[in-house]
């Protein structure tokens, strides 16, 4: 999955999942306070994501991501 | 004060604990009996804290505890008093522990024999809290995920409320009150009070999710309008 079909994924999850307001989307939002999603909805999301890609987020690399781009940085880093 | 009953948790991390692992191979029994010591010595903390009336304590409402039942235990925390009092309280209960715990040195080789759930995954974390309770087993959480501040409203975590739609758990929530603040978030640990801290420690009736929150589905709704509604149940009973 390249990076534009993988943000366009996350960016569904996030408006259909989550309840997010298509409008605040961007790479570099908040999760926790622009986008208001908690703490389960990005253990939920990150399940997802390792579903997707095949990859595994670390949780030490999970528990610090705060923005969408921090999350594909993590499921593209080799 | 302090050092003797750090040497004596010293003593029984690294003496009285192996040798229940050396004694007993079958895991179950060995968490079993890893976890009355665990349980015996905080009683005996306690005791000894409340004789040297270093702290004083009250315990109310034990009865609603089910100690046959699989109970989500639900605990404000305004001290590092209240785990030591709370697994006195209900000795075979789960308890998620902070990662840091299971590398100390004195206290990672009891935390695992006794096998409580590391906080290190969350998404593992979800899921073991609710085998556990699912599987029959009391499991005791702080729903704010650290200490309370002393000079804030209660503030809950999502994940408590998450676990108790998820395994459909019965609720007990303990709501803990220290006056004046001691050990808490804020007092650093070698700092007295000016007079005696009392805990007091209501057990309250248990209840369900269904009893607190009209829908339990869907379940991310749920959450949050379960999580705010346990927040009201517990400033109210501390008000």
């Amino acid at each position: 999955m390249d990076n534009e079909a993988l943000y366009a994924r996350i960016k569904l999850s996030l408006i259909e999942q989550f309840d997010v307001d298509e409008s605040i989307v961007s790479l570099d939002a908040n999760l926790y306070e622009e986008l208001a999603i908690d703490s389960i909805d990005a253990v939920d999301l990150m399940l997802q994501l390792e579903e997707w890609t095949g990859k595994r987020i670390s949780p030490e690399v999970f528990k610090d991501a705060r923005t969408i781009r921090d999350v594909m940085d993590a499921l593209t880093d080799p | 004060m302090w050092v003797a009953f750090g040497l004596a948790g010293a003593l029984v991390g690294l003496m009285v604990i192996p040798v229940i692992s050396l004694l007993e191979s079958e895991h179950s029994l060995r968490q079993h009996r890893t976890r009355c010591v665990i349980a015996a010595c905080f009683r005996w903390f306690v005791a000894v804290a409340c004789q040297l009336r270093i702290v004083s304590c009250r315990i109310s409402g034990i009865g609603h505890y089910d100690p046959g039942a699989s109970q989500l235990i639900l605990a404000n925390h305004p001290s590092l008093i209240d785990v030591v009092i709370l697994i006195s309280l209900f000795p075979q209960a789960d308890c998620v522990i902070k990662e840091a715990v299971t590398r100390n040195v004195l206290m990672r080789r009891s935390a695992r024999i006794a096998n409580y759930i590391s906080n290190f995954d969350p998404a593992l974390v979800l899921a073991s809290c609710v085998d556990r309770l699912r599987s029959g087993n009391s499991l005791l959480l702080f729903p704010e995920g650290t200490r309370s501040d002393p000079d804030a409203p209660l503030k809950f975590k999502p994940g408590a409320a998450e676990i108790a739609l998820r395994a459909e758990a019965t609720i007990l929530p303990v709501v803990i009150d220290c006056e004046p603040t001691f050990l808490s978030k804020r007092d650093p640990w070698y700092r007295v009070p000016s007079r005696m801290p009392h805990f007091d420690v209501r057990i309250l009736p248990p209840l369900r999710p269904g009893d607190l929150v009209e829908d339990v589905a869907p379940r991310r709704r749920a959450r949050l309008l379960l999580n705010a509604s346990l927040e009201r149940l517990f400033e109210s009973a501390l008000a």
